[in-house]
Order: structure tokens, then C-alpha cells, then sequence
């Protein structure tokens, strides 16, 4: 569906503000006009908790940080506590973290290995397949006021997988994960199954910002923004000293709001090939993907994916420090609302498992210095979400647009030889017009209807 | 080089609270800690050996039987060199994280003084606590332990490891871009 025919629809629907502006008139995409307005509102943040973050898929964790039967980790869907959990039997399962009786966090480490789930406050236990085991002073519930069958914890409505990683939605008739993916499928196999299989190195590192959770989704296929926004590793030698450096490749949209990038390196930078994989892994690619998939994932040293709305890839190749070349680093990324101008942020380190010992801990040492919060890379980038959110909270700036246009007019490149629709010269912002163009659609939808806003 | 077996000379007694050592060991941590809030960084980083491991594990929340919750992954895990480029950044102009710079304080307690695992190195443990406000906005605050290693060099000491236990699970700081 066009954007232009998704802004006719919406103009007929519910989607008006308190003030009797209409969403849809202020969330331009085909323009590259977005109001201000969606960033710090707390009325528009309302309507996103019930028509995005209690409907669409959102990214839980990766199979190898649940290795074994009984392996729990805690996280969110959307923004809703949760606990991923490969129970005694081996199945892996997502429940809302809450107890049946007076909703208590049920699983209160944020890793471990448990056999049961026992609330603190009255005591009820579940086993780690969510079924209620006891609850407490049965004896003191009447026939018929206690029905443990019913009472095991709440399952996430859809749990899928695809390449290791766990995604759940709490709409039940939301599309299936592989159907929602759709051609983006196609992308995350040249990241999560070039040489085989990944692995989540440890935990994530978690962190809080004071800022709209939209400026960080906006931030991550954004590559005209590293030259300046990381001047400071232009300037120290980290990054080349050439405006253009990040341009040459492609922009692509895949469908269903997912966005990414693949970027070479700077004419004549031979380390930004091969993904930034070490040049004996590269044999891998022909094995584990198509020849089409092979010769993109040769070609590139950079790429960034958003898999809709706030789940990323962040494939890049830059040096631990200023003494070391530069190699590639695999992050993972994942943020979501605490409110609307705060927002936590996930950061994972992945590596690929075929991955020889010396590139695993060069990659590492190269992915902690530069991202997270301690990064040289992303300290920077909160600085402009944070900034660029409180001067959005005000009355005066939510009148007017920012500005999404570079490459509106823009044509496709045929030869581009992936799904979706592939763009020539990576700086243009069709990627995150794209992105938007989904959030209105999300947002304009009546909810009564369910699934995915087509 | 086995720990054991090069044990410090230095004897507990010797760098026990009222001890010259340990007043110079304090005073040591003390200048440290001022050439971090005064912007003096490339003065700072002089304070490093060249072999220096600086690290900060990343700590989840786990039942006490657990330990204390520190897991595979760090938020700094620094060599000499990495820390140089650090303050190269910062010592641009476009290190917008800290362009304008933030005011910290470096607030350090709780000193204990034990003789290294090996000869001429001093075991620090410490509490720390660093506040940072930055532009309009409220304070921000970094608690929580550090297990320095001093090195006996020439007349004075050199950071030969610095360990830094953080408290927090999640970090409600934005970031990490002031100097630990």
C-alpha cells in the first residue's frame, strides 16, 4: 500500500488529538515531513503502548543465551515484563513475569537456571513450562474457587524463532513472525547465518536515556550522521577523514516497515569487505547463503538493519583503539519506552561460532570500546536523542516538522539484487520514511480489527 | 609468573591506616581523582602502567547464593592504548558527549591498603562515587567498588589494574563518557 493511499484511509479514522490535529496530516512520510509532536507527547505515547507495543513482534533474546532446560532470562515484549524460558522438556516459552493471584514478578534474577518460578508474595509456584504447581493455604479455598488448571502463567499471545532469535507479540491475530518478516528474512540470514550459526556472548549491557525511544530507532540506518557525530573518531584516526565515506551502497526497504543498509568500504579501503570477518571465514558465505546473499555479504563492511519497530543489527567494522586495524563487530540492539522521553536500551555482542579464538576476542575488545554505553561510538549518539527530545517537549517546537527528505525523489536501483526495493548511494533517509510510514499505519489502525494494519 | 610467589614485601602492618604507606597510597588517590575533575586527562593517563587491565563486568541482579552478579561482558575493558584513545577523544572539540564537558566529582572512601600479589605492588579496595551534572540537567550519580592494583614506581605509584564494581544493574546514566 502507498503511503499517499494510507494517509486517505487514516483521514477517515480515529486518529485525531486532543488539540484536533490528525495524525495523519502531521506524520508525513511521503514528504519527509514528521511533526515534532510524536516524539514527547504523552497523548500520542498512550496511543503507542496500545497500538504498537501491545500488537506487534518485538525481539526477546537468542537461543544461546538459553542453552539448557531450565535456562531463564527476563525481558519485555513491548513494553510488558516477560521470562524466556526452555523448560524441563526442552520447549522454549514466554509468560508475562506476573503472578495469577496479585500479579507479583514471579522470576526475579535476570539470568539463571530454575526449575520453578515462586512468587514472594503468597507463595504460589509455577513450573518453568508455566503450569501452576501450588498455590498457597489450599486447603482454605472452597469447591470450585481455585481452578490451578486455568491459573498457570499468562503466555505471550505468538512465540516464533527465526535464525536463533526469539520474537513474541501479544496479539493473537497478529500475521505469523514469518510472514511479518517477510522478505527481511532474506537480509537476516547474510547477518545471523553467514558461517552457520551466532552465539550472544554473556549478557546484554543495559542502560536508560532521557530520551524518545523513536530518536534512537531513527538513528540506526542514519549513515550520514557517523561522519559528524563521531568527528571525534575522524579526528583521532578511528574514522576515515572523507565526508563521504559511508555512501557507497544501498538503502532498502523490505517491506513491513524493516529497513537496513549495506555499505563498502571508502574507494580503495580493502578491511571493509567480507562483513569485516576475518578473510579466512569468508569461504563460509558460498556454504551458508545463496550466491546473491554470498556476494552481498562479500561485498560490504557495514550494514544496519531495524527489524520494525526497535529491534537492530549493527554490522560494522571499526578498531578497538588507535593502534589496532579495524575488523568487524556483530551488536545487537533493542530499546523500548519507560516513558515518552525515556527510553532502555539493550545492547548484545554477538560471534559467529565458527569464528577462530583470536578474531572472537578482537572482535570483543573492538565491540566494548566502541558500543554501549561506555562506547566511544554511541556516547555520542545518546547526547543527540537526549537533546534532540527535550527540545521537543515544548508547545511551540510541536508545531513544526523535522526533516526526512534527502533522496525523496530518489529511484531504485534495478540491479540491486535483493527482496524489497533497493536504493543506490547510501545517505538518503528512504529507510527511515519507511520506518514511519509503517508507525502510521500502526497507529492510524483500529484496534477492534487485530493483526497487522493492511 | 605464579601470584604466590612473589609475594610483596610490603607487610600488612606496614600499610595499615596511620601508615605513611597508606596516607601516600590515599594521597595518591586523591590527586587522582582532582586531575579528573580539573580536565587534566592527559595527566591522568600518565598515572597508568603500560600494561595496565582496566575493566568493568557488567552486573545483573542474582540470589545471594549466586555471588554478586557479575557476568561475562563488560562495560569498559581497557588496555593503555585503549584508554589513550579515549582521551585523545575527549581532548577533540566533537566529542559531543562531553562537548560542552560535564562536571564530575570523584569522591573516593573506604580505602583499604594490602600488600600485592606480587613484589613492589600494593591491593587497593575502595568505595567510589562519582556525580556528574551536565548542561540544565539534574545530578547523575556512579557508586560502587574499585580494586586498584598500585605499582611501586621511581618515587611514586602507577595503576597497574583497576577493577570498578558497579552497583547498578541498569545503568540510569545515559552513559559512561566521564573517566572512571
Amino acid at each position: 500500500m502507498s503511503l499517499a493511499a494510507t494517509r486517505s484511509d487514516a483521514q477517515n479514522s480515529f486518529t485525531r488529538l486532543a488539540n484536533g490535529e490528525d495524525l495523519a496530516t502531521i506524520v508525513r512520510p511521503e514528504e519527509g515531513l514528521i511533526s515534532r509532536r510524536i516524539f514527547a507527547d504523552p497523548e500520542v505515547y498512550a496511543l503507542e503502548l496500545e497500538r504498537i507495543f501491545a500488537r506487534a513482534w518485538f525481539f526477546l533474546g537468542h537461543e544461546s543465551e538459553i542453552p539448557n532446560p531450565g535456562d531463564a532470562i527476563t525481558r519485555v515484549c513491548g513494553i510488558d515484563p516477560v521470562i524466556l524460558v526452555r523448560d524441563d522438556d526442552g520447549v522454549v516459552r514466554a509468560f508475562l513475569n506476573s503472578c495469577r493471584h496479585r500479579g507479583m514478578r514471579v522470576c526475579r534474577t535476570d539470568r539463571g537456571n530454575l526449575r520453578f518460578f515462586r512468587c514472594p508474595y503468597h507463595g504460589w509456584s509455577y513450573r518453568n513450562n508455566g503450569e501452576l504447581l501450588a498455590a498457597s493455604c489450599e486447603n482454605h479455598y472452597g469447591e470450585g474457587e481455585l481452578d490451578k488448571g486455568k491459573l498457570g502463567l499468562i503466555p505471550v499471545a505468538q512465540l516464533g524463532s527465526y535464525r536463533g532469535l526469539y520474537f513474541a507479540t501479544w496479539d493473537k491475530n497478529a500475521p505469523s513472525l514469518e510472514e511479518w518478516l517477510g522478505d527481511m528474512r532474506w537480509y537476516m540470514d547474510i547477518i545471523f547465518a553467514r558461517t552457520g550459526e551466532l552465539e550472544f556472548v554473556g549478557v546484554p549491557q543495559v542502560w536508560d536515556a532521557e530520551c524518545s525511544w523513536k530518536f534512537a530507532t531513527d538513528n540506526f540506518t542514519d549513515n550520514f550522521h557517523v561522519f559528524w557525530s563521531h568527528q571525534s573518531l575522524v579526528q583521532i584516526g578511528l574514522l576515515p577523514d572523507f565526508p563521504d565515506f559511508a555512501a557507497h551502497g544501498h538503502m532498502v526497504t523490505a517491506g513491513n516497515g524493516h529497513i537496513l543498509h549495506f555499505v563498502q568500504g571508502a574507494p580503495g579501503d580493502e578491511t571493509a569487505m567480507g562483513l569485516g570477518l576475518p578473510k579466512s571465514m569468508w569461504q563460509c558465505f558460498q556454504q551458508h547463503l545463496n550466491p546473491a546473499q554470498a556476494e552481498i555479504a562479500m561485498n560490504h563492511g557495514y550494514s544496519a538493519g531495524t527489524m520494525w519497530p526497535n529491534f537492530h543489527w549493527l554490522q560494522l567494522t571499526t578498531a578497538a583503539d588507535i593502534e589496532t586495524k579495524p575488523m568487524g563487530i556483530l551488536n545487537l540492539r533493542l530499546e523500548y519506552p519507560l516513558s515518552p522521553t525515556r527510553t532502555r536500551m539493550y545492547s548484545w555482542f554477538a560471534i559467529d561460532k565458527a569464528a577462530p579464538a583470536d578474531y572472537r576476542k578482537a572482535s570483543y575488545e573492538n565491540y566494548v570500546r566502541n558500543f554501549g554505553p561506555g562506547g566511544i561510538f554511541d556516547q555520542d549518539d545518546m547526547e543527540n536523542w537526549e537533546e534532540c527530545t527535550a527540545a521537543a517537549v515544548g508547545p511551540a517546537a510541536k508545531r513544526y516538522t523535522l526533516h526526512h527528505r534527502m533522496g525523496l525523489n530518489r529511484k531504485p536501483d534495478p540491479s540491486w539484487k535483493g527482496p524489497g526495493i533497493g536504493y543506490p548511494d547510501s545517505y538518503g533517509e528512504m529507510t527511515q520514511r519507511a520506518w514511519y510510514g509503517e508507525w502510521l499505519r500502526w497507529m492510524t489502525k483500529p484496534l477492534a480489527t487485530g493483526g497487522a494494519p493492511r | 609468573m605464579s601470584a604466590a610467589a612473589v609475594k610483596s614485601a610490603v607487610s600488612p602492618a606496614a600499610c595499615a591506616p596511620g601508615t605513611p604507606l597508606y596516607g601516600e597510597v590515599v594521597e595518591f588517590l586523591y590527586h587522582e581523582a582532582d586531575l579528573l575533575d580539573t580536565y587534566r586527562f592527559g595527566e591522568w593517563l600518565e598515572l597508568f602502567a603500560a600494561d595496565v587491565r582496566y575493566d568493568m563486568p557488567v552486573r545483573t541482579n542474582q540470589f545471594r547464593a549466586a555471588g554478586e552478579g557479575f557476568q561475562e561482558m563488560a562495560f569498559f575493558d581497557e588496555t593503555f592504548v585503549s584508554l589513550k584513545t579515549r582521551v585523545k577523544r575527549l581532548e577533540t572539540e566533537f566529542a559531543w558527549a562531553e562537548t560542552p564537558p560535564s562536571r564530575t566529582r570523584h569522591f573516593v572512601s573506604n580505602v583499604l591498603v594490602a600488600p600485592g600479589e606480587r613484589a613492589g605492588e600494593l591491593a587497593v579496595r575502595l568505595n567510589f562515587m562519582i556525580t556528574r551534572t551536565r548542561a540544565d540537567h539534574g545530578y547523575q550519580m556512579f557508586t560502587g567498588r574499585r580494586e586498584d592494583v598500585l605499582r611501586r614506581v621511581g618515587g611514586g605509584f602507577k595503576i597497574a589494574q583497576r577493577r570498578i564494581f558497579g552497583d547498578q544493574t541498569v545503568l540510569t546514566n545515559t552513559n559512561l563518557s566521564v573517566l572512571f
